[in-house]
Formats: C-alpha cells, sequence, structure tokens
C-alpha cells in the first residue's frame, strides 16, 4: 500500500510541476561552453554557473516582461572546443532554437569564429573572459577584463614597486601574442629599454622549461626583475616547477599570471605558486555580502544542482573542492545585466535590448559594474597573491577602470601624461 | 645566592622593559598616519634583536595584523594560532601579547570576517627591508643568502654594516662569498673613487654574475660622464663585465650540456618502453602514452595514501615516490598484460589493426581516468628529496633532473641485463628473431610475449611515475609524449636498444642547443625536420637490426 501511495504522490506532484512549468512563460537562453575537449577543464565551470545563476533568476520570479513574469530555459550545447563547430552550433542556437540571449565562448578564437554568425542573425553574446581586445561587435557584449584592466594594471603594479626588467612569457597563440604586443610599446613608454624586455612564446602543451627558466634566472640575477606570464592551462605545471627548483621565488623574481584563476589553480602545484601574482577584476577571498551569499549559495547548489521551472536536467555536475573565480562572476553578471536591460526595454528583441544594456548598472560580489557604450564594464580591479589554499590575497585594489578595447586609445594617452 | 638571584632578576626585568619599548614602536609604527615616520620607525625596528618584531612586522605585511576599535582607542593585535572547533582564535594585543578581554572572557575573532591593518606598496617594501635585515640572521643558510643578495642589490651604503658584523660572525664559506659580493656591488655606487676601484676589482675576481647589470651601468654612466668617474672606472668596469661574460658562456657551455642529457634522459625513460613494445615485439602500440598516464595516476594514488597515512610533509611523505615507482610498475605492467592477453595476441601478425585497436584502447583510457579521476589535471607534489637543486660554478643542478638521469641509467642497465644476462631474456631475444623456430626449439613463444609485453608497459608506467616530478598528470597526459617515444625509438632504429639510447641523447642535446636561438617553437621545428631528412638519408634508423627474416 505505501508504495503505492508514494507513487501516486510523485505523480501528482509531477503533474503539477509541469502545470506549473507550463503556466508560466519560459524564454530561451543560450549557453555555448566547451563540454568536452581541451577547453571542457576550463569551460564546464563557466556553464555551471550560468545554470545557477539561470536558478537564482527563475527562483526569484524569472525575467519581467510588461507584467509578464518569464522564467529562464537554457539550451546548452556542446562546440567541443572545435573552432568550426562553434560557429555550426551558433548558427544553431539563433536559426533552430531562437535564443534570445547567448552566454559563450572561451578562447578568443571561438569568439572569433562565432562572430559573423552573430552579426548575420543579430544575435546577442555575452562574452566573459579576459582577451586581448581590438574588437568591437555591436552583437557582443564583453563582460570580460579588456587589457587596461588586467595586463595593464599588473604592469603598473610592478613599475610601482620598482621592478626594472620584464620577462614577457606566453603560450604561442593570439592572446599572449596581442597582449605582449601591447605591453611591449607600454613598457617602453614608461621608458623600460628594450634590452630589459625580453619576449618568449613556447607551444601549446610545452613541458620542457629548463632552457627558458635557466633564461630567466640569468635575466633575474641583477634583481628588479619581473614575469609576467600568459602561459595556459597546464604548461603552468612543468614551468612552475621547473622555476621553483631554480631557486626562483616570489620574492627574487615575482611572476604575474593572467590565465591562472581560482578554478584553473585546481590542478597545479600549490606550493610553488606561493606568492606569485594575479590581477582580475574579482577574487573568491572578495569580502562584501554579495561575494559571501555568491559563494554560499553557488556551493549550495552544487549539491543538488537544478534550474527551477525549466525542462532542461541538469547532470554531470562534480561538486568537490569548487571554487568561484572571474571568468565564472563576470559569466553570473552578465546574466543580470542583460535581465535587467531586457526588463527596462520591456521587449526581448535584440536591437532594444542592446541599447537598454549601456548604462545598466550591477553590485555585484567585486563592486557595481557598468555597462559602458563600447561594450566593455567599468569594473573594479585586484591585484592578488597567491597563497598555498589556491586563493588570491587582495594586495592592492585599483578601483574602477573603465575597459577599453582598443589599446591605441589607452597607449597614446599613457604617453602624453608621462 | 640571593644576589645572583636578584641579578637574574634585574636582568629578566630589564629584558622585559625593552621588549615593551620594541612592542610599542611596533604600535605607533602600525598606527601612525604618516607613512614617511611609519618607514622611519619601521627602520630603527632592524636594529633590535627581539624576535617578536620580525614576527609582528611580517604579519602586518602579509595583512595578519587587525585592528580592534574601541570609542577611544586603536589596538592593533594578531591571532593566536590555537583556534577553537569554529575555527575562532583569540586576539593577542601586539602592545604586550596579552588576549583581549571582553568582561572576563578573552574575546573571540574568525580570521575571515576581519579587516586587515592597512598597507601600502612603499610600506610593504620597507618592511621587507627591516625584514631582510632580520633574516641576516637567520638560522636557515638559504634565507640569510637570499636576503644578503637582495640587501646587496639595493646599494644602500647604511646596509653594510649590518653586513660587515654578520661577516665576522658568518661561518659558511658561501654565505661569506656572497656577503663579500654584496658589500663590493653597494660600494660600486660609492662616491670615493678608491672604495669604487677596490669593489669593481673584488667583483671581477668574484666572476660575480649577480653584479653584472649594476658593473653595465656603472661601465655606461662612467663613459657618459668620465671627468666625474675617471678613465680608470671606465676601463675597470669594461675588464670585469668582460671577465665575467666569459664566465658565464662557460657556465653556459655546462648548463646546457646539463639540460640537454636531462631532456634526453626524459626522452628515454618515456621511449623506453615503446623500445621493447614496438621496437623489439613489433607491436604498434599506440596505447603506450596511456600506459605512462596509469603509471602517473598511480603515482598520484600512492601519494593520496601516504598522505593521509603521514600527513604532507615528513619523511614519510617523502618516501611515498619509491613506493610510487614500485606500483606503478605494477599497475602499467597489469594493464599491459591484460592488453595483451585481451587484444594484442590476435592481432601479431597484422600490425595495421593492432595500430587501430590499440589506439581505440587509448582513447577508452582516457576517458576512463577523466571519469575516475575528473578532467582537470591533479597534482602531485614532489617529495622534499626531488625539489630545490645545487649550483655549482652558478650552473644550476636540479635534484629532479639529476635524478631522472641516474633513474634513466638504471633502467637502461636493467633492461640489458634482463636481455642479455636472464634465460627469460634469451627466450625472449630468440621469439622476437624467429617467432616460428623458437617455439619449434620448445620456447613457450605465448608465453614470452605476454611477460614481454608487461615488462615494457611496466616500463612506461615508471616513466610515468618519474614524469609525475616534472610535469602535469592529467588525462592527457599520454598524449604529451606518444609522438616524441615513436621519434626516439625509429630514429634509434626498431628493434635496438643502443639505438633508443643514443636517439634520446641526439634529440635531447640538438633541442637544448638550439632553443637559446631559435626559440622554443622553431627548436622543436628544426629538430623534426633534420629527423625527417635523417630518416630519408638512413630509413631504418641510427642502428639497424640485421635478422635473417625475408624482409630484413
Amino acid at each position: 500500500m505505501k508504495p503505492h501511495l508514494k507513487k501516486l504522490m510523485a505523480a501528482t506532484c509531477a503533474a503539477l510541476f509541469v502545470l506549473a512549468a507550463t503556466a508560466a512563460e519560459t524564454v530561451k537562453v543560450g549557453v555555448l561552453h566547451s563540454l568536452s575537449g581541451t577547453m571542457a577543464i576550463s569551460e564546464t565551470s563557466l556553464k555551471d554557473v550560468l545554470l545557477f545563476t539561470f536558478d537564482e533568476v527563475n527562483k526569484a520570479g524569472g525575467v519581467k516582461v510588461s507584467g509578464k513574469s518569464y522564467l529562464i530555459e537554457p539550451v546548452v550545447v556542446d562546440p567541443a572546443s572545435n573552432w568550426p563547430l562553434f560557429a555550426e552550433k551558433a548558427k544553431q542556437l539563433l536559426e533552430q532554437d531562437k535564443v534570445a540571449v547567448v552566454f559563450g565562448c572561451w578562447t578568443s578564437v571561438s569568439r572569433k569564429s562565432v562572430l559573423p554568425v552573430f552579426e548575420k542573425d543579430n544575435g546577442l553574446l555575452f562574452y566573459p573572459v579576459q582577451y586581448e581586445g581590438e574588437e568591437l561587435s555591436k552583437n557582443i557584449f564583453y563582460t570580460a577584463e579588456a587589457v587596461n584592466q588586467q595586463a595593464i594594471p599588473a604592469v603598473d603594479y610592478m613599475l610601482a614597486d620598482g621592478k626594472k626588467k620584464f620577462y614577457l612569457l606566453g603560450s604561442d597563440y593570439v592572446y599572449p601574442r596581442t597582449t605582449n604586443k601591447i605591453l611591449k610599446k607600454y613598457l617602453q613608454a614608461k621608458g623600460i629599454p628594450d634590452s630589459d624586455i625580453e619576449e618568449i612564446y613556447t607551444p601549446f602543451g610545452h613541458t620542457d622549461y629548463q632552457t627558458i627558466v635557466a633564461a630567466i634566472k640569468k635575466f633575474a640575477a641583477g634583481g628588479k626583475a619581473t614575469v609576467i606570464s600568459t602561459l595556459n592551462g597546464d604548461t603552468n605545471v612543468p614551468f612552475f616547477k621547473e622555476f621553483a627548483n631554480a631557486g626562483l621565488t616570489s620574492e627574487n623574481c615575482p611572476v604575474v599570471s593572467f590565465s591562472i584563476s581560482e578554478d584553473e589553480f585546481r590542478g597545479l602545484p600549490a606550493k610553488d605558486l606561493v606568492g606569485h601574482l594575479g590581477c582580475w577584476t574579482y577574487f573568491m577571498s572578495i569580502k562584501s555580502p554579495e561575494n559571501t551569499k555568491f559563494v554560499k549559495d553557488f556551493q549550495t547548489w552544487l549539491k543538488e544542482p537544478k534550474v527551477t521551472g525549466a525542462e532542461y536536467k541538469v547532470s554531470g555536475i562534480d561538486a568537490k573542492g569548487r571554487v568561484t573565480c572571474s571568468p565564472m562572476n563576470l559569466s553570473r553578471m552578465g546574466v543580470y545585466l542583460w535581465k535587467q536591460a531586457v526588463e527596462q526595454a520591456g521587449t526581448f528583441e535584440v536591437d532594444k535590448v542592446r541599447s537598454a544594456l549601456v548604462g545598466q548598472k550591477f553590485k555585484g560580489p567585486a563592486g557595481e559594474v557598468t555597462m559602458q557604450d563600447n561594450h566593455h564594464l567599468v569594473n573594479n580591479v585586484f591585484i592578488g597573491e597567491t597563497l598555498a589554499t589556491g586563493q588570491f590575497k587582495v594586495v592592492k585594489q585599483l578601483g574602477a577602470v573603465p575597459g577599453e578595447p582598443f589599446s591605441d586609445k589607452f597607449l597614446p594617452k599613457v604617453t602624453a601624461s608621462n | 645566592m640571593a644576589n645572583r638571584s636578584l641579578a637574574i632578576l634585574g636582568l629578566f626585568a630589564e629584558f622585559l622593559a625593552c621588549a615593551s619599548e620594541h612592542r610599542t614602536n611596533l604600535v605607533t609604527a602600525i598606527l601612525a598616519e604618516d607613512p614617511a615616520q611609519q618607514l622611519e620607525i619601521i627602520r630603527k625596528l632592524a636594529d633590535t634583536s627581539d624576535p617578536i618584531v620580525p614576527q609582528v612586522l611580517a604579519a602586518w605585511r602579509g595583512g595578519t595584523i587587525y585592528i580592534f576599535e574601541t570609542n577611544d582607542a586603536k589596538v592593533p593585535f594578531y591571532l593566536d594560532a590555537q583556534l577553537d572547533s569554529d575555527g575562532k582564535a583569540k586576539g593577542i594585543r601586539v602592545i604586550d601579547g596579552e588576549p583581549l578581554f571582553e568582561g572576563d572572557k578573552p574575546m573571540l575573532f574568525l580570521a575571515s570576517d576581519l579587516n586587515s591593518a592597512d598597507t601600502s606598496s612603499k610600506l610593504r617594501k620597507g618592511i621587507k627591508t627591516t625584514l631582510d635585515l632580520f633574516a641576516i640572521g637567520n638560522p636557515d643558510p638559504k634565507i640569510r643568502r637570499d636576503a644578503v643578495i637582495k640587501l646587496g642589490q639595493e646599494q644602500n651604503p647604511e646596509n653594510i654594516s649590518y653586513f660587515e658584523s654578520r661577516l665576522q660572525r658568518e661561518k659558511t664559506g658561501e654565505l661569506r662569498k656572497t656577503l663579500v659580493e654584496a658589500i663590493a656591488t653597494t660600494q660600486i655606487a660609492s662616491e670615493d673613487a678608491a672604495i669604487r676601484f677596490a669593489a669593481i676589482e673584488r667583483l671581477r675576481e668574484m666572476r660575480s654574475i649577480n653584479a653584472l647589470s649594476f658593473l653595465e651601468q656603472l661601465h655606461k654612466d662612467a663613459k657618459a660622464a668620465p671627468a666625474k668617474f675617471g678613465e680608470p672606472t671606465v676601463d675597470a668596469t669594461r675588464q670585469a663585465i668582460k671577465e665575467i661574460e666569459a664566465y658565464i658562456a662557460r657556465g653556459n657551455l655546462v648548463g646546457t650540456a646539463f639540460r640537454g642529457l636531462s631532456l634526453a634522459a626524459v626522452l628515454l625513460v618515456a621511449a623506453l618502453g615503446l623500445a621493447i613494445t614496438f621496437g623489439l615485439m613489433g607491436v604498434i602500440n599506440m596505447a603506450h602514452g596511456e600506459l605512462i598516464m596509469v603509471g602517473a595516476y598511480t603515482a598520484y594514488v600512492v601519494q593520496n595514501i601516504f598522505k593521509d597515512a603521514f600527513g604532507a610533509a615528513g619523511t614519510g611523505f617523502d618516501s611515498y615516490f619509491i613506493a610510487a615507482l614500485a606500483c606503478s610498475f605494477v599497475s602499467a605492467g597489469l594493464v599491459g598484460l591484460v592488453l595483451e592477453r585481451g587484444i594484442i595476441r590476435f592481432l601479431y601478425r597484422r600490425p595495421l589493426e593492432s595500430l587501430l585497436a590499440t589506439w581505440g584502447v587509448s582513447l577508452v583510457l582516457q576517458q576512463v581516468f577523466r571519469h575516475t579521476f575528473g578532467a582537470a589535471n591533479v597534482q602531485v607534489s614532489s617529495p622534499s628529496w626531488l625539489s630545490g637543486s645545487f649550483v655549482l660554478q652558478d650552473v644550476l643542478f636540479a635534484y629532479n633532473r639529476i635524478f631522472v638521469i641516474g633513474f634513466a641509467v638504471f633502467i637502461v642497465l636493467l633492461t640489458y641485463w634482463l636481455l642479455t644476462r636472464t634465460p627469460l631474456g634469451l627466450q625472449i631475444r630468440a621469439v622476437m628473431q624467429n617467432r616460428s623456430m623458437a617455439s619449434a626449439l620448445g620456447v613457450r613463444t605465448d608465453r614470452v610475449n605476454m611477460i614481454t609485453f608487461a615488462f615494457g608497459s611496466g616500463l612506461a608506467g615508471m616513466a610515468g611515475a618519474c614524469l609525475s616530478q616534472i610535469g602535469n598528470v592529467g588525462p592527457s597526459l599520454g598524449q604529451n609524449y606518444i609522438v616524441d617515444c615513436f621519434m626516439v625509438v625509429v630514429l634509434g632504429g626498431v628493434g635496438n636498444l643502443v639505438g633508443t639510447v643514443s636517439a634520446s641523447f641526439g634529440i635531447g642535446v640538438t633541442d637544448q642547443i638550439l632553443q637559446p636561438w631559435l626559440g622554443a617553437v622553431l627548436g622543436k621545428i628544426t629538430v623534426l625536420a633534420a629527423i625527417i631528412l635523417f630518416l630519408q638519408w638512413r630509413p631504418a634508423g641510427l642502428f639497424v637490426t640485421r635478422t635473417r627474416g625475408l624482409e630484413g
């Protein structure tokens, strides 16, 4: 009898649930992150945080457009770290699923690959990962850190710290090369001679850093040297192991890494990274009521992941040892900025949402951000020192910095004021 | 008797008074509004020998000094090391080392709720200098050395007295040298020509690499203003720079040789297993990389077991790596055994199918590990005896690299001994040369195949444990090494151990010689192109194994 009763109740609940789900209107929102292949390590976390945010929004009543509530229905696709597939999946999201907005992409090459699709179909994309700039599409909103919100403040910090020699080390692809090109110009404008700037690239998956570390050791022999690293993901492991073994430390030659956030830290040898620096617009360790709530709610959500009111079933989430990081925070804030803009515009129509987005403000975990008309955020920049726990300790707050994608706009200005 | 104890008491009281004075100074420094005043107090604190000073300064710099504000006063404090069950700790006042009380109960704080006392980057640097001055007397010679080098680079004449007083007490030869170097580096900025000249001469004699950039700067300045510095300074710096640079060039040569050798050892360790499964047995084993991965993950698992049993440091934990090597040999060997019994033995005469099958197995293994351990890389921390390096004549020798070289020699000798000095080796060689003849003579070829493949896989597993000390451990670990492994075996000549050894040596050294000139990317391309050209010229590789088979 009893099992019967249970079944009956479950069935009633399910029926009610379906009823509730069908009763409220839904709006389709696309998630375009690689869930397999090489980029899956980083991008899966962004998918997770997006689903979490959709759940947050839906629980609070969804997106309210002219008196009606729309619950977010996620459409999650897997472009599998394959750049052409990104464009195909974007096309599918826009033309077949007719999503109102897409949150996605990590690498610049994937963004460049979907850009023509979004422009042709007049879609809306939110891009959350620090990047090299020199791009502006009317269909993309870049919540990401631009070069002048990450690389330039970090270099300024090192200059103020009395560093005179800069070793620019990166993986061999577009982001490090463009960033280092800008940094080199910037350093030259700051009076650092060419002989004190070294620019070196290594291939993806490079494991032998002996020669480079020996060169850095020599470079740093006179003191006042620093390494600016745009090394990608797991090449950091052999690099930092070699670096530490050579007797180099954050004391005699600090490394500033632009691609290591709390999330990447999970696979790195913590003790070899202690004291080295990071520069982001958010750290998990930031103390604010908004951040405490974000971290706590996210970690609770991971244990029982679901998107309230949506048909989408969340699966395959690893709840162990999860952290939050800047790209995750920027993904989440993108959702809220979009929601506010839609509610202000009173429609999901892309053109109207776009104009409503400019000037939109949101008080996030690391302080208030504002969307500018160049589609980049005014955001608070922090410099942090890595701790053995895989967290950053904020050592400097740079306050609100308006993001500027084009280096020629901020480079000459700096030279002039110098 | 009474007199003596009174005297001791007096001394103690004096010590207390003195200590409290330092504490008062610390509190004044922390609470001062004017950064210049803060810096001045901090600098003066360097003259004390009270251990509380560096302790509080380090905490202040690290952001673990907090300020307790009451209506009429600000009280700086730090947290007691002892945490209660909620992670809260007592607040210890800087002024007297006593806990903060509320009524008669000590107040408890949670570190994450507190805001630390402000520091600017200039102030942090000032604190650092004072801490460095303390560190000159640190019991750990490595910390002493780093502090002296750093202070020397400041070229602040005020530091010389600290260096000299330490020099009188310092017994370690290397550190005495570092101190002399630091004094000389500071003195080359001196206004006094005689002192400057003597310092340049000393640095030249010491062939000081650390001082090179300072000498270069001085040389440039002196050339720009010969009237101020005088002709002798220009000549002396030029000569010193020349000699130091020649010394660096010599060091580079040794360094490159060592790095080449160590890269060669890495390649050899990774490829030796393949030299057996592919070289000797002729199985195009695309799953070789994943067998390496199995070994690396075994090291990770063993590490975690040891961490649970002994904690994350100490001799107990440090010995995990020895166990890991043995375990990874066994685990990868077992995987190899299953692979051979399950798939490969049906495909001995069909190399193309074995290529496809093993490739499939490699994909399956990758996914299995991705599912079990997660897509992200895992952390394998090095035991303390494999971390760090020693410096000889300014050339760096990292312990983990030396270990890999030694390990490579060991497994090559082991394999050589097994193949040439044991009955099993004789059987292996017989089966590889002529399977049917060996079988006709009563060798159980099936069993020999199985053991050989398992042994080759076991070697790959040990390689994995070894490589976990220098690189990543993740599901795609095998992919990173498989190309290099085949490159080594093919270049060396299939079926030939000597070939494998010389090929890895050749590739390693060539790569390290080219890298400083061409960079990592172009260096690798050049090596690959050279190998292709070489194989055009000698398709069978460096060493050709002559067999009596018809295809030979």
